[in-house]
This record gives C-alpha cells, sequence and structure tokens, in this order.
C-alpha cells in the first residue's frame, strides 16, 4: 500500500503522463457517460479553481480529446442535466448529492491536518451509514459512489430524489445526518409514553440512534460538544463500550438523564457538519469528474464498486505515484 | 355524522355546496339563516351586534380575524366566534373558505402574507374543529378524508414532496420504510413487530403514528391544498381581464384585519413592528454573528463574512424591519449618502474579516468585489450610487440557512427558540434593552 507521504500534488508531466498513458474515457462511470451531452463540465488548468466552466461535450470521445489535450490540473461536471447546458440553461434534474470530506468531519480520531487513512476510512464509515438510510428508509437504489480524493460523494440518480428542489434536499439532509433529537415523548389518550430514540428500531429514532453510535464510539478526550464539559466527555468515555453492545439504557443511567441529553443534543447539532449541505442543496452543483486526476493530492477520483472493502491507497493510487519512490 | 366539507372544503361535498349557491351577488345579502345558526350557536357571545356575521362575505372576514386574534390577543373570547364550530355552519362556512381563497389568489397570489395567513387559519380552524368531536367520530373523519386524498395504501415519502418542501411537514414526523410512509397500524405491525424488543408494538404504533400523525398529516395536505387553489386561482385570474368587485373589496378587507393586528399586537409579537433604523447594539447581536465578529477560521471565512455577516450589519443597522414591511428597498433610500455605510456597516465588516485567520481581504482581495455586490452595488471594489442596483441587496440568511451553510455558527442560547432569522433575534434584543431603559428611567424619575 503507498504510504501518504508520497501523495504530494502532481507535477504538469505527471498530469500529462496520467491522462496520456493511464487515463482511459472508460473509467469515466456510465451514469455520466449516457448524460454527456445534458451536462455542464469545469475544469481547472492551473490550480486556482474551476473557471473554465460551461464546457460542453456532445459525446465522449470529444471529452476525452480534450483531457488528453490539455491535462487539466482538476476536471469537473455537473451533477444538473440541462437541456443547454452550455448557458446552464432549461434545469431538467440534478442528482442529489452528499459529499463527505475526510478533513472537515466533525470527530476525527486522527487530528491530522489534511487527510490520512484514518479519517479517511472514518469518512468511509459515514458513508456506509448514509448509503444504508438512503436505501432502507427513502427507499433510494440508484446509488453510485465516488472516492473523490480526499473523501467521497454519494450520488443519487432515482427518479424520484432528482427533480426536488433545495428545500426537499435540505430535509432530506437532516433526515439522513440525524441532525434533530427526536421526541421521546409521546400523548396517548389518557397517559403519556416516553420511548427514547435508543428503543425504537425503525424510522427517524433509529437514524438517530446509528448516527449517535457513531460519534459516540469516535469520541477521544481532546472532542469538543456544545454543552459537554471534560468531565462528562470522560464519562461518556469511560461508559461507552455500553454503548458498542447496544445497553443504551444502562448508558444512559450511568451517565444521568440530563446529562445524556446534553450529550445527544451535542450530537445533534454536531451532526449537520457530517456532510457539506450546502453541495446537497445546491441544483447546479458541479463535482470533481470519476476519473480525472486530483492533482493536489496525487490520487485518482473514482467510482467505488464495493464501499464496504474500497481501500483508497490500493485503487485510487495512479502509477506514477509508485514511480516517485 | 360530520360532513367532510366542515374540515375540507376542497373535498367532492365541498364543491357540491359551491355550486348550489347560485347567484354570486348573493354572498353581499344579509342572511338570515346564517344569523340564526350564528345566535343559536351554544356558547355564543350575541351581546354585541358586530360579533354575528351577517352575510357569506361577514363570514369570511370573521374567519380570518378569529385566527389573527387567537394568536395574538392576549383577551381573545373564543365565545365570539363560537359559530366557526358549529356543524351547521357548514354550508356558510365553505361558500366562505371559497371567497377568502378567491380573493387572496386574485388580489395577492399564493406568495404573499394574506395567502400564509388564509392557509395557516384553515389548518388551524381544523385542528380546534376536530378537538370539539367525539373521539370516535373524529377518526371516522379523518380517516374518511385521508382515503379521499390518498388513493394508494402504499404512499412513497415523494407524494408529501409539497408539504416537505414548504415545511408543512418534517420528514423526521413521519414513520419511512422502504421509501414508504407507514400510516396503517397493521401494515406498522407487519413491518416491525419482529423488530420491537420489551415494549408493546400496538402501542408504540399509538404513540409514534396513531391518530396524531394521521391528523397531521390530513391537515398538512388540506392546507397545501388550500394553498394550490389559491395559486391556481391567482395563475387563471392573470389571464382574465377584470376580476369580480366583490372578491376585491373582500381582498381589502383581509388586508384590513391583518393590518389592524399589526398595530395592535405586531406582526407575529408585539416587538417587530416598531423596529426603527437606529444606530448597532453588538450586546443584541445574535450568538452567530457574535462568533463571526470574533473572526473565524479558514475555510467558512469566505461565507460567514460575506454571505452572512454582510446582509445581517447592513440589514440590522439600516433596515431592521424588512421582513415585517416586506418592501424591497436599496440602501440610498436609507441611507442617501452612503455615510452610515461608510462610517458604520463597512468598518464592522472589516473588523471581523481582519480578525480571521489569516485576515480574509489579505489573501483574498477579490472578496471586496463580493461584499460590495452583496450590498447591491455591483461587482465592484468600492460601494458607489452610480452601480446601485447591479445586483441585489441580500437579505439576511435564516436560522435555517446558517444550520446548512454554516453548521459550525450555530450555537443557540434560550432566546433563539423564539426566532427564525438572526435580524429577528436583534429586533427582539433591541426591544427588550430599549424596554429595560425605559423602565429603569422611570424607576429613577420616580426616585
Amino acid at each position: 500500500m503507498i504510504k501518504i507521504e508520497y501523495l504530494t500534488p502532481a507535477s504538469p508531466e505527471e498530469r500529462k503522463r496520467y491522462y496520456r498513458e493511464e487515463w482511459d474515457i472508460k473509467q469515466v462511470p456510465d451514469f455520466i457517460a449516457h448524460s454527456i451531452q445534458e451536462r455542464e463540465f469545469g475544469f481547472d488548468h492551473v490550480g486556482r479553481g474551476p473557471n473554465d466552466r460551461y464546457k460542453v461535450f456532445r459525446n465522449p470521445d470529444l471529452l476525452k480529446r480534450f483531457l488528453k489535450v490539455r491535462t487539466p490540473f482538476a476536471a469537473y461536471c455537473s451533477v444538473a442535466f440541462y437541456d443547454k447546458p452550455r448557458r446552464r440553461d432549461k434545469w431538467t434534474k440534478a442528482e442529489l448529492v452528499f459529499d463527505v470530506d475526510a478533513k472537515d468531519i466533525p470527530i476525527r480520531t486522527c487530528e491530522c491536518e489534511g487527510v490520512c487513512e484514518i479519517c479517511l476510512n472514518e469518512a468511509r464509515e459515514i458513508v456506509c451509514g448514509i448509503i444504508d438510510t438512503l436505501k432502507e428508509d427513502l427507499g433510494l437504489k440508484n446509488i453510485h459512489i465516488v472516492y473523490s480524493g480526499r473523501g467521497y460523494h454519494v450520488r443519487v440518480l432515482d427518479d424520484d430524489v432528482t427533480h426536488v428542489n433545495s428545500d426537499v434536499r435540505s430535509q432530506i439532509v437532516k433526515y439522513i445526518v440525524g441532525a434533530e433529537v427526536p421526541e421521546n415523548e409521546y400523548s396517548l389518550d389518557y397517559e403519556k409514553v416516553s420511548y427514547e430514540h435508543f428503543v425504537i428500531p425503525f424510522g427517524y429514532p433509529n437514524v438517530f440512534t446509528e448516527r449517535v453510535k457513531y460519534s459516540i464510539l469516535h469520541l477521544n478526550e481532546h472532542s469538543n460538544l456544545d454543552e459537554v464539559n471534560k468531565k462528562l466527555l470522560k464519562d461518556v468515555l469511560k461508559y461507552r463500550p455500553l454503548i458498542e453492545d447496544n445497553n443504551w439504557g444502562m448508558f444512559k443511567n450511568k451517565i444521568g438523564p440530563l446529562r445524556y441529553k446534553k450529550v445527544v443534543n451535542g450530537i445533534a447539532s454536531m451532526n449537520m457538519s457530517l456532510v457539506d449541505a450546502k453541495v446537497s442543496i445546491d441544483l447546479k452543483r458541479i463535482l470533481r469528474l470519476p476519473s480525472s486526476l486530483h492533482s493536489m493530492v496525487s490520487m485518482k477520483c473514482t467510482e467505488v464498486k464495493n464501499i464496504e472493502t474500497f481501500d483508497p491507497f490500493k485503487e485510487a493510487v495512479p502509477k506514477f505515484v509508485y514511480e516517485r519512490k | 355524522m360530520v360532513s367532510v366539507a366542515f374540515i375540507n372544503p376542497l373535498s367532492d361535498e365541498g364543491e357540491i355546496i359551491v355550486r348550489e349557491l347560485g347567484d354570486f351577488g348573493r354572498v353581499l345579502s344579509d342572511n338570515d339563516d346564517l344569523m340564526q345558526i350564528v345566535t343559536g350557536s351554544r356558547s355564543q357571545e350575541i351581546s354585541n351586534d358586530s360579533f354575528i356575521p351577517r352575510n357569506y362575505v361577514d363570514l369570511a372576514i370573521k374567519r380570518i380575524e378569529w385566527f389573527v386574534k387567537k394568536k395574538n390577543d392576549r383577551n381573545f373570547d373564543n365565545n365570539q366566534y363560537d359559530f366557526l364550530f358549529n356543524t351547521e355552519i357548514l354550508k356558510f362556512d365553505v361558500i366562505a373558505f371559497y371567497l377568502l381563497c378567491q380573493a387572496v389568489g386574485v388580489k395577492y397570489g399564493p406568495n404573499s402574507r394574506e395567502s400564509r395567513v388564509m392557509v395557516e387559519s384553515q389548518g388551524k380552524l381544523i385542528e380546534y374543529r376536530l378537538e370539539k368531536l367525539s373521539k370516535n367520530v373524529r377518526e371516522e373523519v379523518v380517516t374518511n378524508i385521508l382515503n379521499s386524498l390518498i388513493s394508494s395504501t402504499h404512499i412513497k415519502w415523494t407524494f408529501f414532496e409539497d408539504l416537505i418542501s414548504t415545511k408543512k411537514l418534517k420528514l423526521q414526523d413521519l414513520i419511512l420504510d422502504q421509501g414508504e410512509i407507514v400510516l396503517d397500524k397493521d401494515d406498522f405491525l407487519e413491518r416491525f413487530s419482529h423488530k420491537i424488543h420489551g415494549r408493546k408494538p400496538e402501542k408504540m404504533y399509538e404513540a409514534l403514528i396513531g391518530d396524531r400523525i394521521k391528523e397531521l398529516v390530513m391537515i398538512k395536505m388540506v392546507m397545501q391544498n388550500t394553498e394550490n387553489y389559491i395559486l391556481k386561482v391567482g395563475e387563471k385570474s392573470d389571464r382574465e381581464i377584470e376580476p369580480n368587485p366583490i372578491l376585491l373589496e373582500l381582498a381589502d378587507k383581509i388586508s384590513d384585519v391583518l393590518a389592524a393586528s399589526v398595530r395592535s399586537y405586531g406582526i407575529g409579537g408585539s416587538y417587530r413592528g416598531n423596529v426603527k433604523a437606529s444606530a448597532l447594539n453588538p450586546k443584541a447581536f445574535p450568538p452567530c454573528v457574535k462568533k463571526v465578529m470574533e473572526g473565524m477560521k479558514s475555510g467558512g471565512r469566505n461565507d460567514a463574512i460575506i454571505m452572512f455577516l454582510t446582509p445581517f450589519i447592513s440589514y440590522a443597522r439600516l433596515y431592521p424591519s424588512v421582513f415585517s414591511e416586506n418592501i424591497t428597498k436599496q440602501i440610498s433610500d436609507i441611507d442617501p449618502s452612503l455615510s452610515i455605510v461608510q462610517n458604520e456597516v463597512l468598518p464592522l465588516i472589516f473588523e471581523a474579516a481582519e480578525r480571521c485567520t489569516p485576515p480574509l481581504f489579505e489573501d483574498q482581495p477579490q472578496d471586496k468585489v463580493n461584499l460590495n455586490a452583496k450590498l447591491g452595488f455591483g461587482m465592484h471594489q468600492d460601494p458607489d450610487l452610480k452601480n446601485e442596483g447591479e445586483t441585489i441587496w441580500y437579505t439576511p440568511m435564516s436560522c435555517e440557512k446558517v444550520k446548512i451553510h454554516l453548521p459550525s455558527l450555530c450555537k443557540p442560547d434560550e432566546n433563539c427558540k423564539k426566532i427564525g432569522n438572526p435580524l429577528s433575534y436583534y429586533n427582539m434584543m433591541i426591544w427588550k434593552v430599549r424596554k429595560e431603559a425605559k423602565t429603569e428611567s422611570t424607576t429613577d424619575n420616580k426616585e
């Protein structure tokens, strides 16, 4: 496996080698190749952001020629589909996207400056949770995962969601990440009953439980949660093996009900940062083109076939990096 | 049995009632049958003639008045409006509902305050009407209406896209499984019984879904359909040459009721109606603004300073009542020489930008242009009247947007619970500060 210290920015020569010798148009996933003429493309030629936008390719061959000749620093394509992509006119639909960037996830056990094996793996675990919820709760099936170079893009193309507006997308994000603490008191005809989220094994309470479990199991003594002081954090760390065994009731008792409430409130408010919600609600976003080179870290942006077993350090490292050693 | 039209005027029964009205001109004529039902309502207050609607248009206005007063008036007396809960009023009530929707649709359209109030009032009316029914009747009515609104037993969550988009329903309120919303008890038991341990599945169904969620879904669907109907009326009226004068007159009366409520209670509370532009008081800033003022780290700097702080500071200083007045203005309408912008607004924003790590405009000087653009002065380096209007003066982000764009900023305090926009927080706190100062000075004077 390649070591992270070899993943330094790619030189213009290396970019040329990558696009001319290693890259193949067949690596562009079908979900993009089949709709290439409906999408806007954008390019960054010098490493200062995608300034060359509104590019359109009538077929994959034209894209292939462009990439092999121009060997850009970065290549992007829209999540949106247009009748007239050159002017970003007549928007027809957009993929629903979740962007999980390893350097921005709120709880990282590694404390590295940029990204490393540990936080990339944590990003992968978060993605697995998101996909479960998309499938099991929202019933979505046409889901593609892309390793972006520093994290993952989850791209959903089910017809049910590609036409929905930003407001609906924003609600989906909140549901998926567990951004709100579920109610725990319910009124029946003559009584009130209390169900904590962890006794409800379905629906949103169950999503929330999964996200809280993930967060608690990834906290460390330096973690920062709203309203959670050092003493409480220490107790959470002490008793968290109970959560590993799903002994939630006992965990809550050990922590104390009021303090438990503080912990879940803190996690809920932090959960909005699990994904970059701006990306999810943007109907005209451009995202890194799968198969293109992330020149800043010398990694391939690549479609992930099996997220459970995916290892970016084995599957997303271009050949030229191995020759740097 | 209560007619479903009493709860959902847009039902088939409701439409039949409208078709039976006959001459439209009758809506302004005194109607003895109506007055008899009103005065005969069990707890109806009849000590004053003004409590009794005399015709359909009067009744329509009473519907709105009930909602506005119930929401805002501490001394509200429900007995003045008891007739609204008398099922005998059905036929008159349905016509009044359609009159209101049409008046609002024709004159104000779906994106107006009048439309919002109409839709919300219908939702509240349904809630209170249901409360007055016995449990069995209530269940039956709700089930009947739901069955007429939802044809399939397998409901995809995307069926409620409109409700979710307009935030009438939150996805979290619903129990979702494999893309479907679970409402039916047997369906629930079939899907989840085997997963539930140590609790009775039936009881869990009653708590999590039961009548509560069914009613919620039904009410929100009727509200959404009301909004859609207003939209349809609005679109149709755009194609027509002259709207009916009775509807226009009713529309004016609705507006008068709302204006009177603003004068008496303020919009949605007692402080927002009176906010005047004045020097900024940083002590009244909400926690999110205070956080940005302390400076941001690399990553969130740009959005925090340009997208969030710039609109907030400029509106808080120049036009704090933008949301209650709901009139689009340019900065020069309030600050013709731009002296306040130059001397009070920009320095605060630049200070916050300077406190960022690294200072925002040092490594991204082009962002000054973006800042200028958010104030409405186009893509230029400095604000200049000749460029005003090239871009729009951005209104402050709502709390909802802050959570999406800048989640790390949102650390709500107790006062945040009552508001949906940081600017409303500021206005509320300013009002509180002034009120306290007034009380202090009165006490001082007495001493």
